[in-house]
C-alpha cells in the first residue's frame, strides 16, 4: 500500500482557531452600515385565507421602513428547497408556495414581514398589522388527510387526495407470489415522529441590493448555488446578478437548510429591495422550531417472507409520510424505499410509498432523509423474524445482507461492503454473546443488548441533479488554491478537501488553501447534503489535479530536458525517478508565471454513487418501575470506505448517534387539536445533554470503494440510521416486549409492562 | 428612551455603555460592544450558547438584565487566550475534535473555563455537570469532554510548575 502523507491523519482543522477564539463570523454576527432588522408575522391558524390585511398602521410606526405581505410581494410560485432547482425529468418540481401567501396552511406560516431600525421596533410593528382571516377546516394526520371528507390543501393532486407529487413504487418480481412461496412471514406497522434539526444557530439571512441591482445574500444555507437559483427564480433575476455566500461559518444544518433557511433569504431580499438598505433577519428559537422544515413523520409497514432456513424470499415496504403544509423535499419517500430494499437480498421486493399534505409544519430533509424511518421499521421486523425462526438476529442478517454482484433495486452497482466485518467486530465489542443472559432477575432494572444494520448513499445521483465542479489552481508561489461551492457547516469538509488535494498533487497539507461556500468565486456545486461533499468534491479535485499534474510535468520536462512520463511530484518537488533532475513546484510555478502560464483547472465529479454500511449495537437498561430506558453503551461499526480525517469521521458518527438516541427515546414534535406546535423551545424539545450520553465506541472499517476519492464514501448521515432499531431491539432483549413507535417514552414502556402482567 | 449608564469590568478592562432597561447582558456584548463571539441560540437561557463568566460563575447572558453586570467582572470568549497564546481549553478543543460547527464552542469553553478555574482536576461527572447547560447538536459531546479533560491535565502541569 502506497504510503500516504496527508490522508488518514486527524490534522488540526483549518477553521478551528476562528471558532475557539470567537472570531469566526456567523450570519447573525454581520453588521453592515445602514442595516435594518426584520421580523415576521406568522399565522395563528392551521388553515386560513386572508380576507383582508392592512399594513398601514405598521408602516406608520416611527423606525419602520417597509412592510411586506402578499399584496406587495412577488407572486412567483416556488419551493423553499434546493430540490426545485435540480429535479430531473420526467419528474417535475412541486412549486406550491409563495413568499407570503394569501392562503395559509399551518400555524406559523408567513403572513407578513417588517423591516425597521431595530428588532424591537420591528416586533412592535407586527402587532399593528391588522389581518382578517377566514378560518378553513384543517387536518393533521396523513391518513385522515386522504379521507373523502378531509379538506384539500393544494389544488393539484393527480395521484390522489392531498398526495404530494406522485406515488413511488419499486416492484421487483411478483410480490404476492413471493409471499405465497415463503414459509415464514412477519408483518408490522410502525409509527415515526416529527424530529427537528434544532441546530444551535437559528435560521438567519442578511441581504443587500446594490445600486446596480446586484443582490448579495449571506446565510447559513447548505447549498449556495441552488439557493442563488431559488432567489433568481423568485425575484425574476439573471443568475449572474445574484451572489449567495456563507459568512463564512454556519452553525450546523443537518438538512434543515438545503435551499432556504426557513424563508429567511427570500424575506431578506424582498425587504432589501423595498428599503434600499441591507436587511438582517434572525429567527427566534420558537420561529426556528415552527417556521422551518422537519423530519417526515408517518407510518411504515414492513412484511418479510423467508424460508425456514432464514433465507429472505420476499420483502415489502410501504409508507405514508406526513408532508406537512408544503412540498419542500418530497424525496424522503423514495429514499426510504430504496434504502430499505438496499440492505438484504430477496428475489421478490416491493415498495409503495407517498407523502400527504397536512396542516402542520412542512417536512423536508433531515439527516438520513427517509432512511432512519425505514430502517427503524425494517430492523425491528428483522429481529421479529429471527425470533420466529429461532435464529440469532446477527446470524440471520449475515445470511441475507447484500454482497457486490447481487442484484438490487438501486441504479448503480454495489462495489464495496464491509457490513459483515462491521457486524462481527461490533458484536465482539458489545459482548453479543451475553444477549439474553444479562439479567439475574433481581432488582427493578433489566439489561439488554440489541443490534441493527443499514446502508446509505454517498450523494444523490441519479435521483436528482447532483454534481460538483471545483476550481484548482497552483499559485505563483507553488501553493495550491481550491475553490468549492459546498459549505462547511461543521463537517470539516474544508480540511478534508485540503488533505485530498495535498495528497493528490504531492504537496504538504500546509500548502493548500481552500475556499468554500461562495457562488461568486466557485463554479456550480450542488452543495452539502446526501453525505456527498467529500465523495463528490474530493472526486472532482482528483480529476482537476490529474490534469494539473500533466500540465506541470509537460512544463517541467522542457525545463529539465527530460520526458514528462519520467517525472513525479512528491513533497512539492518535481523529479525524475532517480532524483538526478529536480525542480521545486515553487520554482516551476513562478518561472511558468513569468512565461504567462498558470497551472489551473476545473475538475468535475463523476456520475457514480457508493453505499456506506453500518452496524450498531446497543446495551440498554430498562427500569421496570418507571419504564425509563437508558442507553449504557453504543458500539458503532462503520464501513466508510476510507477515513480521510479519522477524527472528523468519528465526530460525524458520534454526533449522529446522539441525535439518533434522541429520535429513539425523547425527541418529538406534536401538535395540539388546534394545530399549534407544542414543542417550540429547548425546555420541552428533549435533546440529549452531556449528562445523558452513553459510552460510545466507534469502529472504522475501510473497504476502499473504487469510486470514492482514495476509497472514501459518505459519512455524514449513516450513523443516524441504525440507532433507534438497535435500542428498541435491545429493549426487547431486556424485557421481552416489542415496541413499534418512537420516541419510546417511559410511560409507554411502563404501560406495556403493566399490561403484560 | 430611558437610558442608563452601565459600567463594568470586561475581560479585565473597565467599559462604559449606555443601556435601555430591557437590554440583556448579551445585547450589550453583541450589539453595543460588537463582541460577537458570545452567541444567541435561544434567548431564554436554555441552550448555553450565550455563556459568559460573571464573577467567576458561568451564566447565560441572554437572561441577565444588563444592569446586573454593573460593577461586576465579566469574561467573554474574546478575553480567553489569544491567537499567539491560546488557553489550554482552546488548544485541546482545536486539536481533539471538540469543534464542529463552532456555534456552541464559545459558550462551551466559558462553562469549561469556569469549572477549571475552580477545579483543575475534575471528575468525568463534574465535567458533564459543568457543560450540562450547553447544548451541542454536532459533536455528541464525546470529544468535548475529552478536550476538557485534556485541558485540565495541561493546567495541572502548569499549576504544579
Amino acid at each position: 500500500m502506497k504510503e500516504l502523507n496527508a490522508i488518514g491523519k486527524s490534522v488540526r482543522k483549518l477553521d478551528v482557531l476562528d471558532k475557539v477564539t470567537g472570531e469566526g463570523t456567523f450570519t447573525a454576527d454581520l453588521h453592515i452600515p445602514g442595516m435594518l432588522y426584520a421580523k415576521v408575522l406568522r399565522c395563528p391558524y392551521p388553515h386560513a385565507r386572508i380576507k383582508k390585511i392592512d399594513i398601514s398602521r405598521a408602516e406608520r410606526l416611527p423606525g419602520v421602513k417597509a412592510v411586506s405581505c402578499h399584496h406587495n410581494t412577488t407572486k412567483v410560485k416556488f419551493n423553499c428547497s434546493a430540490l426545485m432547482t435540480f429535479t430531473v425529468p420526467p419528474h417535475q418540481p412541486v412549486l406550491d408556495e409563495y413568499l407570503f401567501g394569501e392562503v395559509l396552511r399551518y400555524v406559523g406560516d408567513e403572513v407578513a414581514a417588517v423591516a425597521a431600525e431595530s428588532e424591537d421596533i420591528a416586533a412592535e410593528a407586527l402587532k399593528l398589522i391588522d389581518v382578517e382571516y377566514e378560518i378553513l377546516p384543517a387536518v393533521f394526520d396523513p391518513l385522515e388527510a386522504m379521507e373523502p371528507e378531509a379538506p384539500v390543501l393544494h389544488e393539484e393532486n393527480p395521484a390522489g387526495k392531498n398526495i404530494v407529487g406522485g406515488k413511488v413504487q419499486i416492484p421487483i418480481g411478483d410480490i404476492a407470489q413471493g409471499f405465497e412461496d415463503s414459509e415464514v412471514i412477519v408483518e408490522k406497522t410502525y409509527k415515526v415522529p416529527v424530529q427537528k434539526h434544532a441546530q444551535i444557530e437559528p435560521h438567519a439571512a442578511v441581504a443587500q441590493v446594490s445600486a446596480g441591482g446586484r443582490v448579495t445574500v449571506w446565510s447559513p444555507t447548505q447549498n449556495p448555488h441552488p439557493t442563488r437559483h431559488i432567489i433568481a427564480h423568485l425575484f425574476e433575476l439573471p443568475l449572474s446578478k445574484v451572489r449567495v455566500l456563507n459568512p463564512p461559518y454556519v452553525g450546523g444544518a443537518f438538512g434543515g437548510r438545503i435551499g432556504f433557511s426557513g424563508k429567511a433569504e427570500g424575506i431578506a431580499v424582498d425587504l432589501a429591495y423595498k428599503t434600499d438598505r441591507p436587511i438582517k433577519i434572525v429567527y427566534e428559537r420558537d420561529e426556528d422550531f415552527v417556521g422551518s422544515v422537519t423530519r417526515h413523520s408517518g407510518y411504515v409497514t414492513i412484511k418479510i417472507g423467508a424460508k425456514k432456513d432464514g433465507t429472505f424470499h420476499a420483502l415489502q415496504v410501504e409508507t405514508v409520510l406526513n408532508k406537512g403544509a408544503y412540498a419542500n423535499y418530497i424525496d424522503p419517500v423514495g429514499v426510504l424505499g430504496g434504502m430499505a430494499l438496499g440492505v438484504y437480498r430477496a428475489p421478490y421486493q416491493y415498495f409503495d410509498g407517498w407523502s400527504v399534505y397536512t396542516n402542520t409544519s412542512p417536512a423536508g430533509a433531515m439527516r438520513g432523509f427517509g432512511n432512519p424511518q425505514g430502517a427503524f421499521a425494517l430492523e425491528c421486523t428483522v429481529d421479529m423474524m429471527a425470533e420466529k425462526l429461532g435464529m440469532d438476529p446477527k446470524e440471520l442478517r449475515l445470511k441475507n445482507i447484500i454482497k457486490p454482484g447481487d442484484p438490487w433495486c438501486l441504479p448503480y452497482p454495489c462495489q464495496s461492503t464491509g457490513l459483515a466485518e462491521c457486524m462481527n467486530s461490533g458484536a465482539e465489542r458489545i459482548g453479543w454473546k451475553n444477549r439474553g443472559k444479562l439479567n439475574t432477575g433481581e432488582g427493578s432494572v433489566r439489561r439488554g443488548i440489541g443490534m441493527a444494520v443499514g446502508t446509505h448513499v454517498s450523494n444523490s445521483w441519479p435521483f436528482c441533479g447532483d454534481y460538483s465542479n471545483v476550481y484548482v489552481a497552483v499559485q505563483q508561489d507553488g501553493s495550491l488554491y481550491v475553490a468549492s461551492g459546498v459549505p462547511d457547516f461543521g463537517t470539516g469538509i474544508k480540511t478534508s478537501l485540503a488533505q485530498v488535494a495535498a495528497e493528490a498533487l504531492g504537496v504538504d497539507f500546509s500548502q493548500v488553501y481552500v475556499t468554500v461556500g461562495d457562488t461568486e468565486c466557485t463554479p456550480y456545486d450542488t452543495g452539502s447534503h446526501a453525505s456527498r461533499s467529500l465523495y463528490c468534491v474530493g472526486g472532482a479535485i482528483l480529476e482537476a489535479v490529474e490534469k494539473i499534474k500533466s500540465k506541470i510535468f509537460e512544463y517541467a520536462a522542457e525545463v529539465l530536458e527530460t520526458n514528462a512520463e519520467a517525472l513525479k511530484l512528491k513533497n512539492g518537488i518535481i523529479s525524475t525517478g532517480d532524483g538526478s533532475k529536480h525542480l521545486s513546484l515553487k520554482e516551476a510555478a513562478y518561472s511558468a508565471h513569468l512565461q504567462g502560464l498558470q497551472f489551473v483547472e476545473v475538475g468535475r465529479s463523476a456520475k457514480v454513487n457508493a453505499p456506506p454500511w453500518q452496524a450498531h449495537f446497543a446495551e440498554v437498561e430498562v427500569d421496570t418501575e418507571t419504564g425509563e430506558v437508558k442507553v449504557i453503551k453504543l458500539v458503532a461499526a462503520h464501513d466508510v470506505g476510507r477515513a480521510i480525517h479519522p477524527g472528523i469521521v468519528e465526530g460525524q458518527i458520534e454526533g449522529s448517534i446522539i441525535q439518533g438516541i434522541g429520535y429513539a427515546l425523547s425527541e418529538e414534535i406534536c401538535y395540539n387539536e388546534k394545530g399549534k406546535q407544542i414543542q417550540t423551545d429547548f425546555a420541552n424539545y428533549m435533546m440529549l445533554t452531556a449528562e445523558d450520553i452513553p459510552e460510545i465506541e466507534t469502529i472504522i472499517i475501510e473497504t476502499l470503494d473504487p469510486t470514492g476519492p482514495f476509497g472514501a464514501k459518505g459519512v455524514g448521515e449513516p450513523a443516524m440510521v441504525p440507532v433507534a432499531p438497535a435500542i428498541l431491539n435491545a429493549v426487547h432483549d431486556a424485557i421481552g416486549i416489542r415496541f413499534n413507535e418512537i420516541p419510546l417514552k417511559a410511560e409507554m414502556v411502563y404501560a406495556a409492562l403493566n399490561n403484560s402482567k | 428612551m430611558n437610558k442608563k449608564v452601565l459600567k463594568f469590568i470586561l475581560n479585565g478592562k473597565t467599559v462604559e455603555v449606555s443601556v435601555s432597561p430591557s437590554d440583556t447582558l448579551l445585547d450589550v456584548l453583541r450589539d453595543q460592544l460588537y463582541l460577537t463571539g458570545t452567541k444567541k441560540g435561544c434567548g431564554k437561557g436554555e441552550c448555553g450558547a450565550c455563556t459568559v463568566i460573571l464573577n467567576g460563575q458561568a451564566v447565560n447572558s441572554c437572561i441577565i438584565p444588563a444592569m446586573k453586570a454593573s460593577g461586576q467582572r465579566v469574561e467573554t470568549i474574546e478575553g480567553v487566550g489569544s491567537k499567539d497564546n491560546l488557553h489550554p481549553l482552546q488548544e485541546t478543543f482545536a486539536d481533539m475534535g471538540a469543534v464542529q460547527c463552532g456555534f456552541c464552542t464559545p459558550g462551551m469553553i466559558m462553562s469549561s473555563k469556569a469549572l477549571l478555574d475552580q477545579n483543575d482536576n475534575p471528575t468525568k461527572e463534574q465535567i458533564k455537570e459543568a457543560i450540562s447547560g450547553n447544548l451541542c447538536r454536532c459533536t455528541g459531546y464525546v470529544k468535548i469532554e475529552e478536550a476538557v479533560q485534556g485541558a485540565a491535565e495541561i493546567i495541572r502541569k502548569q499549576n504544579n510548575g
